[in-house]
């Protein structure tokens, strides 16, 4: 059979970030499959150096604009790590809130984006559809739909309006019954079933070899998640860890949807708890004294690794970032050789790739190489208080806004 | 210390030097000799995971450190390589686990330190830049990098 080489990249128009696959075939079959990156690296382990610890925090949460909030929780974690500091228990709430929102709102991007890809744009327009409540909820609760702005070293930065959970709570349940629902509609269907059971397989073993984490590594029975392994303050809540065995693409998708039923869990044992506890929510740290830390957070791709070295003064002298993806990606080398072509981009997909955070990297500017911040928060911040305006002043709760029920 | 670290520290308490402990953390230097033997028995006999690697320019020399993870306690084991600035060398780890081969291709990249008996060692991040050549290692302190020698440049001529 005649041997062909495809490139896929580095700009296409199913990729949504430059990458640049170099595939080769043999017939239909993937035989060999390499990777090149680095059309996003921008050397932010660097700049870091150059800035505070509390800059460098802002710094970090723009690495990635999805997971934006693990980057600093992984950060502060590092910093304080290098004292022992310890934070106050409602701050612990407030983190771990922050968190699973989060959480909620990536999975269901990429359950929508795995849609997309397999062509059931269905999936993509419900998934997406249901991920516009989490993200005005973020709005709500932090002032952002992103980039919430909230961790601080020994602490964070904004206290919770207890008087939202009244709010909080029917748009979980909503989320939970939806979700349970799109996992029976994603059972009940043949041709999805068909379509990613046995597909992309990747083994325990190649697993552990590749130290791949997060929903990639428990889809393949490698039982790890950092929020029961590692908790820094995740201690204050119960999390049940989902683990699959078939470490198919069909697993990887179902995984994050019993995660995203998992997180309404955490979230409302929280909105409890907050009822409860009240007192401080930052201890204020004065000065990082010499050493180096270690913090990680469960990130919802995966182990997020941050290493800050501190020689005394208040900038780092090294601080290392890992992002989930540059563990994950890697396994494609298992995963993808030996399988038909069309099969090979979802498998690519099923990992979650998060380019930017693997090669750590922010742009924000316009065709014309003018920044675009300043129009942008101008225009961020009208919208918040409209939002703000329309759900506080007519009564009328995000649910109906966005179902018109 | 739980029965595991006890047994870890124990079997190579030679080879190791400046312990520091402290919550759920060890640090320690070994030798570049013994780093594969001690990255083996980690990964293969105590089941931990290699989280990443960072590489570290000090006034003397390079370092590299490994950070090993053991998941059923959340510890983090961390040895340390040092290397010499001239021609740094340190010895791969890939062919024990394949987890190291990207993090490895990145320090080369970034520090220009060489790993002995890795599979494929090339750029990982800088290779497709216009601004860095082969030998431009761009996070080592103002040697080998070119742009600093560009902005001179541009100083010169005003």
């Amino acid at each position: 059979m005649s041997k062909c080489r495809i490139p896929l990249g580095p700009f296409h128009p199913l990729l949504e970030e430059a990458e640049f696959f170099n595939i080769k075939v043999e017939g239909e079959k993937v035989v060999d499959i390499e990777m090149e990156t680095g059309w996003m690296h921008r050397g932010h382990e660097k700049i870091s150096e150059t800035r505070t610890f509390t800059q460098s925090i802002f710094l970090v949460e723009r690495i990635c604009g999805i997971c934006s909030t693990s980057h600093p929780f992984a950060c502060v974690n590092a910093i304080e790590d290098i004292d022992n500091v310890e934070i106050p228990e409602r701050a612990k709430y407030i983190r771990v809130l922050i968190g699973e929102l989060e959480r909620i709102h990536s999975h269901l991007l990429w359950v929508g984006l795995a849609g997309h890809f397999i062509g059931y744009d269905t999936l993509w327009m419900w998934a997406w559809k249901y991920r516009e409540p989490i993200l005005q909820l973020s709005e709500k609760i932090t002032g952002n739909r992103n980039h919430y702005a909230m961790m601080r070293v020994g602490g964070v930065g904004r206290d919770f309006d207890n008087s939202l959970i009244p709010e909080i709570n029917p748009v979980l349940d909503m989320l939970e019954k939806k979700m349970v629902m799109l996992a029976g509609a994603v059972n009940d269907d043949p041709v999805l079933k068909s379509r990613l059971k046995g597909v992309g397989i990747l083994t325990k073993e190649d697993a552990i070899n590749y130290c791949a984490n997060g929903p990639t590594a428990r889809a393949s029975g490698y039982d790890i998640d950092v929020r029961r392994d590692d908790p820094t303050a995740y201690e204050v809540v119960d999390v049940k860890v989902i683990v699959t065995q078939n470490g198919d693409v069909f697993d990887k998708a179902v995984v994050r949807v019993l995660e995203i039923i998992e997180s309404c869990h955490i979230i409302k044992q929280c909105l409890k708890a907050f009822e409860k506890v009240q007192g401080p929510i930052i201890n204020k740290v004065k000065e990082i004294s010499p050493g180096e830390g270690i913090g990680r957070y469960e990130a919802p791709r995966g182990e997020v690794f941050h290493y800050i070295r501190s020689d005394g003064t208040n900038r780092p002298v090294r601080h290392k970032v890992r992002a989930p993806s540059f563990s994950n990606i890697p396994t494609y080398k298992a995963s993808c050789i030996g399988i038909p072509l069309a099969d090979a981009l979802i498998t690519l997909a099923s990992v979650d790739p998060c380019y930017c955070c693997t090669e750590r990297s922010l742009k924000v500017f316009d065709t014309k190489g003018r920044r675009l911040e300043e129009s942008l928060l101008k225009l961020s911040r009208e919208k918040t208080k409209k939002i703000r305006k329309n759900f506080y002043a007519d009564g009328v709760s995000p649910l109906e806004r966005i179902f018109e029920l | 210390m739980t029965e595991k670290e006890k047994i870890f520290f124990e079997k190579y308490k030679d080879k190791m030097s400046k312990i520091i402990e402290k919550k759920k953390r060890y640090y320690f230097n070994i030798k570049n000799e013994d780093l594969r033997e001690i990255a083996d028995y980690l990964f293969n006999k105590m089941k931990c995971r290699l989280s990443i690697c960072t590489a570290t320019e000090i006034y003397d020399g390079l370092e590299v450190l490994y950070h090993f993870t053991d998941d059923t306690t959340g510890t983090y084991y961390n040895p340390r390589v040092k290397t010499n600035l001239e021609n740094p060398e340190i010895n791969s780890i890939t062919p024990i686990l394949e987890g190291a081969n990207w993090i490895e291709r990145e320090m080369y990249d970034l520090f220009g330190i060489k790993f002995k008996g890795h599979p494929d060692l090339k750029k990982l991040l800088t290779i497709n830049s216009p601004e860095f050549s082969k030998d431009d290692h761009p996070m080592r302190f103002k040697r080998n990098h070119k742009a600093k020698g560009e902005r001179q440049k541009v100083k010169g001529k005003r």
